[in-house]
């Protein structure tokens, strides 16, 4: 066991991305999903939040977790990525329990971009990037030239390498939320987690961000699970969406398909006319 | 720069800031950079001077004086006696005060980094008071335990500790309520020790001595109890410090990087308790050092923990010698405490700080 941690190790220092490919292709899992959920149930106290939740993630797909607040979407967010433990069901990461990964091993495969995030005042865009390869690193360890690799390319995709020296606190907010997905590329994951990244951001910026997530899905073919307020924005932009009601999944699959008027009531408790715009699915949310 | 990545950059900045500007924008980041950088190489090698300078004027300051290289010869080469006198009298305070300096600077920056409150320092909140009440237990009712104070230092400091942090944690910790809490445990434990001094009839100058802060006859066997407590202490925070910097992000992404937030949380706060009681056994309690050492190096060498940690460290040495210094020069022959010295120059600055933060005094 302790020799074959070893062995995975050394491929990721050559090239994480890569490695991943190769090792989930050896992988006798590689045909499951990228994620799987069975009869997952929690409850804060007595308020029961889930109520067996059931669903698999796509590998390569955006999916969009999405319905009303207090419907558990963040309860199931938290769960699916370790900060919460579920009282009964399973969480299966291509097929192996979530449970058996520790924060760790777990990190190396799933990067998240939590919904509120906050750094010191002075610390600069790549000092704050490079936190990413925290889950690749012991304790005390420099960057390795891999590091320095993944660092620059993060820093790349998401367009902050002429930020690189600027202080976090100087960015703009469209910015700054590139700079936590930039954090989250550095740990090479394939799967990759965002809490409504739109939230605190201006239309301009929110289409940035969505279009850097479709970038990222579309180039680098990472799967990603996402939850999103807007309804038209998570129809543009998945490939798949999960809406969920009183702690259960209510429809599931390609928006274009499960998003209708009838589930929109079923889902919100309200009334919205669905159009088409040059063959496009809108909802009209106003 | 790629086709897509120049389409991206257009779609993102609109046309805002051509790319010459960016460029310009990112030189001029560059150069922040370096000239911070520069400023933080300048503070260490200032400080590292001063605190050798400050060491050999504290050395001569007092009823007897020797020249520099008298000294060095006495210490090095010949028996002189007025060296060997200082050599007894001068030098355990001396070296007391620095290690303990930068024990308690030290112990600010951990508390501060794992309370995520700036204003968190081991006095302010209580812990060398829990710390102080423990040596003086020991030494009003087991003097023969004595060799252990380090030892009963310490977990008095940790159980004030484990009361200020469970009794502030409501769903979170506010700053203030971090504060507030920690002004009430440390207001009972110098209750406490005040009122054991006053039932033993005030005059054991062990338990006054822990109490007020006198480090006026210290020995080199009190050198020796404090030297490997603080190396460990010491050497355990500069292996912390990429830790204490992944805690000023926020919990759960902290965690997402595979990091165990609150074992770290547990591990960071024992080794500020270890330093803060340490000190706090030999040295007494000393408010404030730990508040005011770590803010203004953060203004001088930045908040990353890896060159705060060990500037906190020479810094707090400078301002304990300093501070033990003017006190025994002040009103000679009389000894006016550090620890008085800190507070009276502390109390201010820590108000100044109050007022001056929009974050934790609304």
């Amino acid at each position: 066991m302790r020799s074959k941690e070893k062995n995975m190790d050394l491929t990721s220092t050559e090239n994480i991305l890569d490695s991943e490919k190769k090792f989930s292709k050896k992988d006798k899992w590689a045909d499951k999903p990228a994620m799987e959920v069975r009869d997952l149930h929690f409850s804060y106290g007595k308020n029961k939040v889930l109520k067996g939740v059931s669903l698999k993630i796509e590998e390569g797909k955006i999916t969009t977790i999405m319905g009303a607040n207090g419907c558990g979407k963040s309860t199931l967010f938290s769960l699916m990525t370790k900060n919460l433990y579920p009282r009964k069901g399973n969480i299966f990461l291509k097929g192996k329990n979530v449970q058996n990964l520790n924060l760790k091993e777990f990190a190396r495969k799933v990067a998240i971009v939590q919904q509120y995030n906050s750094a010191s005042d002075d610390i600069t865009v790549e000092n704050l990037v490079a936190f990413g390869r925290t889950p690749h690193k012991k304790m005390m360890q420099g960057d390795s030239a891999e590091d320095e690799r993944m660092i620059q390319w993060a820093l790349e995709v998401t367009n902050l390498t002429e930020y690189r020296d600027r202080e976090v606190s100087r960015l703009s907010g469209g910015q700054r939320q590139r700079v936590w997905i930039a954090m989250a590329l550095c740990q090479g994951t394939k799967t990759l987690f965002l809490d409504e990244p739109t939230t605190y951001l201006d239309i301009r910026y929110q289409i940035e961000i969505l279009q850097l997530v479709k970038k990222l899905n579309q180039e680098f073919g990472i799967t990603i699970i996402m939850v999103l307020h807007d309804i038209n924005q998570a129809i543009a932009y998945s490939d798949n969406v999960i809406g969920m009601k009183d702690g259960k999944v209510l429809v599931e699959g390609d928006p274009e398909e499960v998003i209708t008027e009838e589930s929109i009531r079923e889902l919100y408790g309200i009334e919205l006319g669905v159009t088409r715009v040059d063959g496009r699915k809108f909802v009209l949310a106003v | 720069m790629s086709e897509k990545e120049t389409e991206l950059e257009k779609a993102t900045e609109s046309g805002r800031i051509s790319e010459a500007d960016a460029a310009d924008l990112s030189g001029q980041d560059k150069a922040r950079k370096h000239r911070k950088t520069a400023k933080a190489a300048i503070s260490f090698i200032v400080m590292i001077v001063l605190l050798v300078a400050l060491f050999f004027a504290a050395v001569n300051i007092g009823s007897l004086k020797v020249s520099f290289p008298e000294l060095l010869k006495g210490l090095f080469v010949k028996y002189n006696e007025d060296v060997a006198t200082i050599y007894d009298l001068r030098f355990p305070r001396i070296v007391i005060s620095m290690l303990a300096g930068a024990a308690i600077a030290v112990s600010g920056v951990l508390f501060q980094a794992v309370l995520k409150n700036p204003l968190a320092d081991p006095g302010i909140i209580g812990i060398s008071s829990g710390a102080s009440f423990a040596a003086v237990l020991i030494t009003a009712f087991a003097p023969t335990l004595f060799f252990f104070t380090p030892l009963f230092a310490f977990l008095g400091g940790v159980v004030a500790f484990v009361l200020v942090y469970s009794l502030s944690w409501k769903g979170g910790l506010s700053p203030l309520r971090i504060i507030l809490v920690g002004v009430a445990v440390d207001a009972m434990f110098t209750g406490l020790s005040s009122g054991l001094n006053s039932m033993n009839g005030g005059d054991m100058s062990g338990v006054a001595a822990i109490v007020n802060g006198n480090i006026t006859m210290k020995t080199w066997d009190d050198v020796r109890t404090l030297v490997p407590y603080v190396i460990v202490g010491l050497v355990l925070a500069l292996i912390f410090t990429g830790m204490c910097n992944l805690l000023s992000l926020e919990d759960k992404t902290a965690r997402s990087l595979g990091v165990n937030v609150n074992l770290m949380r547990i591990i960071i706060s024992m080794i500020a308790v270890l330093l803060a009681s340490i000190s706090t056994a030999v040295a007494g309690v000393i408010s404030f050092l730990g508040l005011i050492v770590p803010h203004i190096g953060r203004l001088l060498v930045g908040s990353d923990h890896r060159a705060l940690v060990p500037f906190s460290a020479l810094f707090g040495a400078f301002i304990f010698l300093l501070a033990d210094t003017i006190g025994r020069t002040i009103a000679a022959p009389y000894e006016v405490s550090a620890a008085i010295i800190m507070s009276v120059v502390g109390g201010p600055f820590f108000i100044i700080l109050l007022r001056r933060s929009k974050k934790y005094a609304k």
